[in-house]
């Protein structure tokens, strides 16, 4: 089973994505992106891991103890931000696009619209 | 500047300020808005977007044939294995950073009082904006890319909707959420490359990816992380996002997007496939039937979708599809002169179009409208607009002067015998954006073409911009980029092109860089004037010939339209099948 | 497109993935049998070389420091563009009219909820201190533990009410902690190049091990990040709870467009 992890993030995206091309709801559809970024969580924490290693920091255990990989952890960390920076615009624009339109059915809203079709 | 007060210094410890300084200036507008006198920002902005340029330029200039390398935090590689994040600035790659902080400073300049409003939040959004570009060139680590590249987006998202209507709205959502996929994929590539490689610097990668012979790890890598630089770049079938950002962002964001952000994705993806994908065959392989494939695709398709438009923004959105579809073949070339081509027609480009979107946003700003039909013949007060419209329809269609002519003839050079498609397709892409142009200018300042074609069907909607400024203060930036196109001396290009190549590729490439024949440019030159003669006059001709045409025509044109849906779960699917396609051709090479 | 020949679509590529991605996953290292070797060599030199016990820390502030720098840019950019979006011409003026829902009952608050309020707001915020200032040598830093102070300030909305909560955070001292904290951390990448050392070089005397004072420059970064991260996140949770108050005019749209 040692491929469970990496499968895990292949379906966590595919999942994210058919939830984006098939979301009826905005605020669905920006849970959807957070779960296809789950995906990479799972996979640099998953490419990080060793069995038997201590979390990298050397405070009770002293330096030279088995640890995981600190740069993925690094890495997630800064991806965390990402998608706290994305989650908190796609909310500012779902809210803004609410008041305008009146709707959070992705299916009812174009970017732009023929004359007269509206 | 810097240089006189501390001698001492090499050139090299200037790397980090073009990055540095956007950055400590907008951090320190946003702590003092609220004090500063109205117009402060926008005089800082610009001088900051000048003060980066000039730093670009001359490490371009100290780059000469190979390249400046600098160590953040002082963390040098150690037994040749890197450490920390380094910096490694090539002529080109500063050349094209110099471009981007020119480009930038003539926004400002157009822009100019646009936001006054503010409190500086959109110069530090811009500035943001330049210095994650400026990075983004001179990384040599693929996650501090990766870090670039989502700072230009998270700035671009909130600029596109800026005018909260509900199509800004709208297009900024599908511009997010296609471009924040993007980046996941990206991350998502890394960590393949990470686990194969163990480090993240470019150097390390391409020397574990030249020994690991044909491996699905490094092929996945290379396909997540060239999906995310192709959605950046808006290639076929990632463009459908771009058409609907760029037609509601504000007209100097629109400036940048154009002209810098597009191309940064094919300038990104030029880089990572010669300096760090270059040593495995699988890759190598894949490239030209897939760059050369869906760049001709774009370039057509962008340029017969420019013409169906009547919405200018739009008009020019799908226009900036074409080109980028023409810069990617230059990475199909898969040679020193198809490199070389991109990296001018990179900066051509950007300086063309951007003047573009400078004449739409005047258009919106003196007219109130950018609806090329209701605009017509509205636009005789303003005659030197039109003019600059004019000239810059004709540089896109490849009126051999200046940088843009000379970047395509060098990819012209590169396709000629190996890719004859790929030539004619770019060559169709340059007429058919050209025209598209040129039937604008004459609709709207000569009131030509009182029966509109296809285009009358296409999508529009008004729009506004804030109407406060000379008409010369926003006509000059425009001037100055068109200008500087067509004045930067052919034979400097030439001979500072093949060492540039040579050190931006880092001697992966070979080949010389020869230009392409005279009559391909003065073809799409003709074909564009045709094109254009034929929309503005169709009313003239007889029936029996106009009328096959123009049904002949329409069919596509619309199922075309429908495509481009600005539903974003039809984005989605589509992104689904592009991964598809090019996970497909790796698979077979 | 309709839905159905969307999902045929996207489920087409997603099978044509399919074998891809299996290709993939088999070829990948062993899960849990190794880890890179950049990683290791970080755990093996950086508790000597910079006296700092968590090697995550060690990487944000040092070694990979202007990824983080791009990453606190990447915040003030997400905020300062949510500040934008959602004003509007909302403009900065308050009004202390909430939205009511026709129908809903309006509870007062509870005396529980203003007790536990006060009391668990100044140790959040304690709490919020301590992972900032050990971020060298515990779990935690600058992020997490600004992050930990922004939503201590949520708790003074909860028990004191949004017009107590606004008199407390003001908005301008918010934009002048986030610029002022990502401007530190320019500064420490900035003021190290003066002595003629590397942008971003920890030039300051690096501390003892495992000790409160550890890690140099990186104690100033962490600052700075906290500080920027704290006013940032208050400024968003600031816009997003003004958008409950009932707007004093009508809604226009952009700032000053049009």
């Amino acid at each position: 089973m040692t491929w469970l992890p990496y499968a895990v993030a292949a379906w966590l995206f595919a999942a994210g994505l058919y939830g984006l091309a098939s979301s009826r709801n905005l605020i669905h559809l920006v849970g959807c992106l957070s779960v296809c970024q789950s995906a990479t969580y799972v996979l640099l924490l998953g490419l990080g891991y060793r069995w038997g290693s201590i979390a990298p920091i050397f405070y009770d255990h002293p330096p030279g103890t088995p640890a995981v990989d600190p740069v993925m952890q690094a890495l997630v960390l800064t991806d965390i931000v990402v998608g706290a920076t994305l989650t908190a615009l796609l909310l500012v624009l779902t809210v803004q696009i609410f008041k305008r339109s009146g709707t959070l059915d992705p299916e009812h809203l174009r970017p732009i619209r023929r004359r007269g079709a509206k | 500047m810097s240089a006189a007060l501390l001698p001492g210094w090499p050139a090299a410890a200037l790397v980090p300020l073009p990055v540095a300084i956007p950055l400590a200036v907008c951090a320190g507008l946003l702590a003092t808005a609220h004090f500063l006198p109205k117009r402060l920002p926008d005089i800082l902005a610009a001088v900051t977007a000048l003060v980066v340029s000039g730093l670009c330029a001359w490490l371009a200039v100290r780059a000469g044939d190979g390249t400046v390398d600098y160590w953040f935090g002082g963390w040098e590689p150690r037994q040749g294995v890197a450490l920390g994040i380094g910096f490694s600035v090539d002529a080109a790659s500063g050349w094209i950073a110099a471009f981007i902080g020119l480009l930038y400073a003539l926004a400002f300049v157009f822009a100019w009082g646009f936001f006054a409003h503010t409190h500086g939040h959109f110069q530090i959004l811009m500035l943001l904006f330049l210095a994650a570009m400026v990075g983004f060139c001179f990384t040599r680590d693929l996650f501090n890319l990766f870090v670039w590249f989502e700072v230009m987006s998270v700035a671009a998202f909130a600029l596109t909707a800026y005018h909260l209507e509900e199509s800004a709205l709208t297009g900024a959502l599908n511009f997010t959420v296609v471009n924040s996929l993007a980046g996941f994929l990206m991350l998502g590539g890394i960590g393949l490359l990470y686990a194969r490689a163990e480090t993240l610097d470019f150097a390390g990668i391409a020397a574990s990816v030249a020994h690991s012979g044909r491996d699905p790890v490094v092929a996945g890598g290379f396909c997540l992380v060239a999906a995310a630089l192709m959605i950046k770049a808006a290639a076929v079938p990632f463009q459908f996002w771009l058409a609907d950002a760029h037609t509601v962002a504000p007209s100097p964001v629109s400036v940048i997007f154009s002209g810098a952000m597009v191309s940064l994705g094919v300038f990104g993806l030029a880089k990572l496939s010669a300096f760090v994908f270059a040593g495995s065959g699988q890759i190598r392989d894949t490239l030209p039937p897939l760059m050369i494939g869906l760049g001709a695709v774009g370039a057509v398709l962008g340029g017969w979708m420019a013409l169906l438009q009547r919405h200018l923004k739009r008009l020019l959105a799908f226009s900036t599809i074409s080109h980028a579809g023409i810069m990617l073949t230059g990475i199909g070339a898969l040679s020193a002169g198809g490199t070389g081509g991109l990296l001018v027609y990179v900066v051509g480009h950007g300086m063309v179009k951007g003047g573009l979107f400078m004449i739409a946003g005047i258009l919106l700003a003196t007219r109130a409208s950018v609806d090329e039909i209701s605009l017509r013949g509205l636009g005789r007060g303003i005659g030197p607009a039109g003019a600059a419209m004019a000239v810059a329809g004709l540089l896109l269609a490849g009126l051999p002067v200046g940088l843009l002519d000379q970047g395509s003839r060098l990819l012209h050079g590169a396709l000629e015998g190996a890719h004859p498609y790929a030539l004619a397709a770019n060559l169709v892409g340059a007429a058919l954006t050209g025209a598209a142009v040129l039937r604008a200018a004459g609709r709207i300042f000569l009131g030509l073409g009182e029966d509109p074609g296809d285009e009358a069907g296409a999508p529009s909607e008004e729009e506004r911009e804030k109407a406060d400024r000379p008409l010369w203060l926003m006509l000059a930036p425009c001037c100055v980029l068109l200008a500087v196109d067509v004045a930067v001396p052919a034979d400097w290009v030439r001979t500072l092109a093949p060492h540039a190549v040579a050190a931006f590729t880092r001697q992966t490439l070979t080949g010389s860089l020869h230009e392409g024949p005279a009559w391909a440019a003065w073809g799409s030159v003709a074909g564009a004037l045709v094109l254009a003669a034929y929309a503005l006059f169709r009313q003239r001709l007889p029936g029996a010939v106009e009328r096959p045409l123009s049904v002949g025509q329409s069919l596509p044109a619309r199922a075309l339209e429908g495509l481009h849906s600005g539903l974003i779960g039809d984005y989605v699917a589509w992104l689904a099948v592009g991964l598809a396609l090019i996970a497909g051709l790796l698979a077979l090479a | 497109m309709s839905p159905r020949l969307r999902l045929t679509l996207l489920g087409a590529a997603l099978a044509g993935l399919l074998p891809g991605a299996v290709a993939v996953i088999g070829r990948l290292p062993e899960f849990g049998a190794t880890i890179a070797a950049y990683g290791e060599r970080i755990n093996a030199i950086v508790p000597a070389e910079r006296h700092v016990a968590n090697m995550v820390s060690a990487i944000n502030f040092d070694l990979r420091g202007l990824d983080t720098l791009g990453e606190e840019f990447m915040l003030l950019a997400a905020i300062t563009g949510t500040v934008v979006l959602l004003r509007g011409r909302r403009g900065e003026e308050t009004t202390d009219r909430a939205m009511r829902l026709p129908g809903r009952a309006i509870l007062p608050r509870s005396e529980a909820v203003v007790l536990t309020c006060r009391l668990v707001g100044p140790l959040l915020m304690l709490f919020g201190l301590y992972i900032v200032v050990h971020a060298t040598v515990t779990p935690g830093g600058g992020f997490q533990g600004g992050v930990i102070l922004a939503s201590g300030t949520l708790l003074a909305y909860l028990g004191e009410g949004y017009a107590g909560w606004r008199d407390v955070v003001r908005s301008h001292w918010l934009d002048a902690m986030e610029g002022g904290g990502a401007f530190l951390f320019v500064l420490c990448g900035l003021a190290p190049m003066l002595t003629g050392a590397a942008f971003m070089q920890n030039v300051l005397p690096l501390g003892t091990f495992r000790d409160l004072y550890s890690g140099g420059l990186m104690l100033i970064e962490n600052a700075g990040v906290a500080l920027a991260v704290c006013g940032g996140f208050t400024q968003l949770f600031l816009e997003f709870l003004e958008e409950t108050r009932e707007s004093a005019g009508p809604e226009e749209s952009g700032e000053d467009s049009a």
